[in-house]
């Protein structure tokens, strides 16, 4: 019962890692919280059914290939909902991106319907460990799958070229701009990257809960929760976050109750909110006046 | 001196007179239905305003709105049905009731500052809808409270739909004027000096911690005797009403009309209310619309409509008078 729990707490937090570490990265490029990131979990899973399901593909091109249109979208979400707004009030900003998740919601409603779908899963059946807990595949597939397409962008991220000049984006724009790095380039490149991680998500999900359309709310409130909980603007943190939160709503909700399990999260983050602002891997920034 | 010229400004007296005119004799004009809009905006326009005193004037985004406007509306439901108080003192004690609780979880949630403090409203409301699906004795559970008895002052019982109209109407415009009051006030001065630069607003002697929990808590009265109001209009309240989405609404409703002045709060909720009326024939896609005209609208005028409208007025001013002092 234990171990079944746990393998599930962390293959859901997994999920909510990858959600996390999108809004983190996009964090770190814009200083913007994107209140869309879970809708781009929502919409990768849909395009991962579209491909499944409806164009008859096996379930891993699928999956790349919604990927990849996540990474188009991801594209078309920066230019039209941040970048025209990059110079005004950041509450101007939080607001476009809330019309946006409406419009990701109700695109996938009108597109798809509103009957929950689901696709394929990557590897079927279920496993017996330790003789006691029957584990599905899927949630051992999610934690390999999430874990490889984790490390990938963190290497990206601080071994490469390109990653150096989306750190180098994220610091200081101005001064990137005048060493010569295309800003505009390395902001969509992290808003790609961001909506394709979170988007193979949605596709890794799809399999153990339906997808909806109104899934990016809750989703999003919990990575809100697990970036908190990491500590704002870490990527590390960010995935530490994501996988206290799938355990806490694991454990709590069999533990506790399934009905509070939201509330159960909420109450551990405004616990951190108040004896630890700045998370487990944030460093407290002085105030500038 | 400045002041009582401009109260007597027979333009703004005529202006004035007309607006409310037109709001008088709207139970007139439309039916019933379409009048259970309109008091359905006015409640929502008490919420919006709460929006404008803690965004517009003293800076703090919050989500927790949709919360306590339910937290108001069980606060009334539990006072006058289980108690059998009068519904007056229902109204206010869940006004005065919401506003201590937001002003009390205030001190703990300023502690946080910006985005911090955004994440905690957001899971206050999270918390709070919990409770009200979950905590069976005091909200009824999944199931609701249904049959909230109508507003009634002694024998006067306000229980029709334009009766209601003039009830919600009175009140908003009593939570107008004090806004308006509280605008001119040091009070006000205070919230918006914090909006402006927090580390100044404390050099100057501000109690920035005090000051913005007494802004959440003047959020808590608003939307308590919101709550209230709802609660005697629908007479049944559940906790799908009360959700996180309705908190953005209010968000978006105030970005809509600009947070410069109260007003802007009342010309995005009635515009967002009316348009979803008028467009409901065309449902399906109205939402998908809905949320692009939001990022639209953030795109072409990010001040919202009263900013928007001030620009075009001053553009209109400056070509009546030609720049021609300006030395080439």
């Amino acid at each position: 019962m234990n171990l079944q729990l746990l393998v599930s707490g962390i293959a859901m937090g997994f999920i909510y890692a990858m959600v996390s570490m999108g809004m983190v990265l996009i964090f770190r490029a814009v200083n913007i919280v994107n209140f869309a990131q879970g809708e781009f979990l929502m919409f990768g899973g849909y395009l991962c059914y579209m491909f499944n399901r409806q164009l008859h593909l096996p379930i891993v091109p699928a999956l790349l290939l919604a990927a990849l249109a996540m990474g188009v979208v991801g594209v078309i979400f920066m230019f039209t909902s941040y970048w025209p707004l990059r110079n005004a009030q950041i509450r101007a900003i939080v607001v476009s991106a809330m019309g946006a998740s409406i419009v990701f919601k109700e695109g996938a409603r009108l597109i798809w319907g509103s009957i929950p779908v689901t696709v394929d899963r990557v590897v079927k059946g279920t496993a017996v460990i330790a003789n006691t807990a029957v584990v599905q595949w899927q949630n051992i597939a999610i934690i390999g799958i999430s874990f490889i397409l984790i490390l990938f962008v963190y290497l990206l991220l601080e071994r490469t070229f390109i990653g150096h000049i989306m750190q180098a984006t994220a610091q200081d724009r101005y001064m990137a701009s005048l060493v010569g790095i295309p800003v505009v380039f390395s902001i969509a490149l992290t808003f790609a990257l961001s909506a394709m991680l979170t988007g193979i998500g949605g596709g890794l999900l799809a399999p153990l809960f339906f997808l909806n359309n109104t899934m990016g709310y809750t989703t999003n409130a919990k990575a809100f929760a697990a970036v908190v909980i990491g500590g704002f603007g870490s990527v590390p943190g960010a995935v530490i976050g994501g996988l206290l939160v799938g355990l806490i709503e694991a454990f709590g909700g069999a533990y506790i109750s399934t009905t509070y399990q939201l509330v159960i999260i909420y109450v551990v983050l405004v616990f951190f909110l108040m004896f630890r602002p700045q998370g487990i891997f944030g460093t407290r920034i002085q105030e500038k006046a | 001196m400045e002041r009582a010229y401009r109260r007597l400004d027979p333009k703004r007296v005529v202006f004035t007179a007309l607006l409310l005119a037109v709001c008088l004799s709207i139970p007139r004009l439309t039916d019933s239905y379409m009048l259970r809009v309109f008091n359905i905006a006015w409640i929502t326009c008490l919420c919006v305003l709460s929006n404008y005193v803690l965004l517009g004037m003293c800076g703090q985004n919050s989500f927790a709105q949709a919360g306590l406007w339910g937290v108001g509306a069980y606060i009334t439901a539990n006072v006058v049905m289980k108690l059998g108080w009068p519904p007056l003192l229902a109204l206010l004690l869940a006004g005065l009731g919401t506003g201590l609780l937001a002003f009390v979880l205030g001190f703990a949630f300023f502690r946080l500052r910006h985005y911090y403090f955004t994440f905690a409203s957001v899971g206050l409301m999270t918390i709070l809808n919990g409770l009200f699906m979950n905590w069976t004795p005091f909200t009824g559970g999944a199931l609701g409270i249904s049959n909230v008895p109508s507003f009634s002052l002694g024998s006067f019982v306000v229980n029709t739909e334009e009766a209601n109209y003039f009830f919600i109407f009175l009140i908003f415009v009593i939570a107008y004027l004090l806004i308006k009051k509280l605008y001119h006030s040091p009070l006000g001065r205070s919230f918006m000096a914090i909006r402006d630069n927090e580390m100044a607003a404390n050099c100057l002697g501000i109690n920035s911690l005090l000051t913005k929990s007494i802004a959440f808590g003047i959020t808590g009265i608003l939307c308590g005797v919101a709550g209230a109001l709802y609660a005697f209009l629908a007479g049944y309240l559940s906790y799908q009403t009360f959700t996180y989405q309705q908190s953005t609404m209010y968000l978006i409703m105030v970005m809509l009309g600009g947070t410069s002045a109260p007003s802007g709060a009342v010309i995005g909720t009635m515009i967002i209310s009316l348009l979803q009326e008028w467009v409901r024939p065309l449902q399906n896609y109205m939402q998908f619309f809905y949320g692009l005209g939001i990022v639209l609208l953030m795109i072409v005028q990010p001040e919202g409509i009263l900013g928007g409208g001030r620009a075009l007025y001053e553009k209109w001013h400056s070509r009546k008078r030609p720049a021609s002092t300006v030395a080439k």
